[in-house]
């Protein structure tokens, strides 16, 4: 009996560790991040401008169902002296764990200031690495304090655009923290990060450029549609409209599987060819002409046409600028043995003067519901 | 062989994800780590297979058993103390990693004492338990917790965002000359074994350990190791990627699982690994117990008949580690677990001429019988 009592007593005393919560803090004395926006002041003494969307609690959904946010805007010297300077304009302690979007300004990517950002944002043990970065244009604090028409609480509708479940449009490139640091790291792979706009009605966001850092500084700008190839090419985009305009005929192929395979070949000495395979398979949704089912193959080789010219402007392009997003310098890498690589600049030269081939095979399987 | 056998190599083998073997691999990535791998597979293998078939032939007999019946106390005093204080040491890195992981990552506002004391309270429990109480223990924590760290791994190889130029890129540094450190490191991962010193009692039965039981093991470590240097390299790349601190901490937070109640595989990951990390720790400290009783008779101090011995070894542990977590940082971790690393793959080897030893003097003790 009375070693049952002495049990018991020992593990009553272990119950008083479990009331040990004074060390965390309570959600509500929390407020969390949901967007980060850095942007290059004027002010040389402090570079970076930090602006922060918080979200504000509500009590419950059906008292307010629309979006409602607090923004903290801060200049300093380091983006962490920004924030420090922030945790004082607020009550409660800033949460970075929920953070999910990075927005860099425009002007900031211009100014070269990309390793310090990027320095902070990976030092940071609470900021996820699925975090998704952006370019703001014109400027961060812009798109970070923009609330579009139409926005519910607690999922920012810019989240939509990179998350894989709102649209899923081929012009968004969607760039995780992650990536975006290997891409900074490795020389035969750029980083490429997706521009966000206000559109001109000022109710919604516009993502469909992107920025290519060339040798991870200076920023070049692709248009919609060369954003569009590269992100068929290599970031596994599988559904894209492509309008076809050869000849008599003008019509809009809707394509729902894209297969994109990237070599690089070796051809005699110190000269590589990069090989594109590309194989398109869908069906036609408007036309100009009436169509002919019997005309399908026929209809095929001129999307395969259209195709080809637009995947070699796209090549020329990054082969005069040197850009190599897709990674044709990774993949060169990746078969030739560590002793025998070309220096970084030899293989850009070699990159540069690089024959294109690109091969397209496409298929279309319907004109639709009508002929 | 007993699926307990294997339980005991399968936990040194996953636990070290999170400990320093990746960052030491990685860092070496273009200085002989995959020839050191290569190699610290094969040596692993023999070393399993060694260690495994002479402890069926003692079945039910722990190291300290044998040692006491064939050698002076000279020679073995020692080398059981200096195998505790090995034990002790293995489980006080895990547990200091594992302590600095979640005041980095899971609880910032917490005091650090308070973090290894909780832990250690539920690992203290396996210097008091029966050998066959700890691997009653791994068995549940395992069946719960190892199949969900699978589908981690197997949703990482199907990530879309995996990178395999990087992996090839990393490959091709294949005709180096293996690097030391790489090798221990690797080595580290084989050690489990080691555990049959104690664990051995638990086997009264008579095992099998042929040809199966090798290849077995050994497509179980070529993966392990597979998995823990290439997957990194896969989502981060090569380059400064000894900048990573915690390369598969780093990796489990850039996974992504969209319709899962957790997007951010990262707390996932780290709550699976803390119970790995608690069943290493946990094997770690009670084979250094048991070494204890072998040197010391700790029933014999007694106050008011109360047995007071037995607490001895858990305190000591406590004060010791909790010592350490506060003094010791992230550079001196890494240089202590390297340096346990080398120390330790120096020094199983040699203990195979110590078996070698037992075995003829235990064959010459049963014909003067």
């Amino acid at each position: 009996m009375q070693k049952i009592q002495s049990k018991l007593l020992i593990i009553f005393s272990i119950l008083f560790f479990l009331s040990g919560c004074e060390e965390f803090k309570d959600i509500d004395k929390d407020v969390f991040v949901s967007m980060i926006g850095i942007d290059h002041s004027d002010d040389n003494e402090k570079p970076f401008k930090v602006t922060l969307k918080l979200f504000v609690p509500t009590s419950s959904f059906r008292q307010k169902p629309e979006a409602n946010y607090t923004y903290l805007v801060e200049t300093a010297e380091t983006i962490s002296e920004a924030i420090r300077i922030l945790e004082t304009h607020i009550d409660k302690e800033l949460d970075f764990g929920h953070l999910k979007l990075i927005v860099l300004g425009e002007e900031l990517v211009k100014e070269n200031k990309n390793k310090e950002v990027l320095d902070f944002l990976l030092r940071r043990p609470d900021i996820q690495l699925i975090s998704w970065v952006t370019v703001g244009r014109p400027n961060a604090e812009e798109i970070v304090t923009m609330v579009p028409k139409g926005e519910t609480a607690a999922y920012p509708s810019l989240y939509n655009y990179f998350d894989g479940n709102g649209t899923e449009s081929p012009y968004i490139v969607t760039m995780f923290l992650f990536d975006y640091r290997r891409r900074m790291m490795e020389n035969g792979l750029d980083p490429i990060i997706p521009i966000v706009e206000i559109s001109e009605n000022e109710s919604t966001f516009t993502v469909n450029k992107s920025i290519v850092l060339k040798n991870r500084k200076t920023p070049y700008e692709l248009d919609p549609l060369n954003t569009f190839i590269f992100n068929s090419l290599s970031m596994n985009v599988k559904i894209a409209d492509i309008e076809v305009k050869q000849g008599n005929e003008h019509f809009v192929a809707k394509i729902d599987t894209i297969k994109a395979k990237n070599k690089v070949k070796k051809q005699g000495n110190n000269k590589f060819s990069l090989d594109v395979n590309v194989e398109l398979i869908g069906y036609i949704v408007e036309s100009q002409n009436a169509l002919n089912s019997r005309d399908l193959p026929k209809y095929s080789k001129l999307l395969e046409k259209e195709a080809k010219e637009n995947l070699e402007s796209f090549f020329h392009e990054l082969q005069s600028e040197g850009l190599d997003p897709i990674g044709f310098g990774l993949k060169y890498k990746a078969q030739t043995f560590h002793h025998k690589r070309m220096s970084i600049e030899e293989w850009n030269e070699t990159y540069k003067n690089a024959e294109v081939n690109i091969k397209v095979t496409a298929s279309l399987k319907s004109t639709g519901s009508i002929q | 062989m007993s699926r307990y056998f294997y339980y005991i190599i399968l936990i040194n083998m996953v636990a070290n994800i999170i400990a320093s073997v990746p960052y030491i691999l990685l860092h070496f990535y273009n200085d002989g780590s995959i020839s050191a791998m290569i190699i610290a597979t094969i040596t692993g293998t023999i070393i399993i297979t060694v260690y495994a078939k002479f402890f069926i032939q003692f079945p039910g007999q722990t190291l300290p058993d044998l040692l006491k019946q064939t050698t002076a106390k000279w020679f073995y005093a020692p080398l059981i103390f200096i195998m505790a204080v090995v034990w002790f040491f293995a489980g006080m890195i895990t547990l200091i990693t594992f302590t600095f992981l979640l005041i980095r990552y899971l609880t910032p506002e917490m005091p650090i004492v308070l973090i290894s004391l909780s832990i250690i309270l539920s690992v203290i429990l396996g210097c008091f338990i029966k050998t066959d109480r700890v691997l009653y223990t791994i068995e549940i924590v395992l069946l719960l917790t190892l199949p969900l760290i699978i589908y981690i791994f197997l949703k990482a190889y199907t990530d879309p965002n995996i990178n395999w130029d990087f992996v090839k890129e990393a490959a091709l540094y294949i005709n180096q000359m293996p690097n030391f450190e790489s090798f221990t490191a690797s080595f580290y991962l084989f050690l489990g074994v080691a555990n049959l010193f104690i664990f051995n009692r638990f086997f009264t039965i008579k095992q099998k350990f042929g040809w199966k039981q090798i290849i077995t093991i050994f497509l179980i470590t070529v993966s392990t190791l597979f998995t823990t240097y290439f997957v990194p390299i896969g989502f981060h790349g090569t380059e400064n990627i000894d900048h990573l601190i915690y390369p598969w901490i780093q990796t489990s937070d850039s996974l992504r699982m969209k319709y899962s109640l957790i997007e951010r595989v990262l707390f996932v990951f780290l709550l699976f690994y803390l119970c790995i990390a608690f069943l290493s720790m946990l094997i770690h400290w009670h084979v250094s117990v048991e070494y204890l009783k072998y040197l010391f008779t700790f029933e014999k101090i007694k106050y008011r008949g109360f047995n007071l011995g037995i607490f001895i070894p858990p305190t000591l542990f406590t004060l010791i580690s909790t010592y350490f977590v506060q003094v010791i940082n992230e550079y001196h971790l890494f240089r202590l677990s390297s340096f346990l690393n080398i120390t330790l793959s120096v020094f199983f080897p040699f203990m195979i001429i110590v078996f070698f030893y037992i075995k003829r003097r235990m064959k010459y003790a049963k014909n003067t019988k």
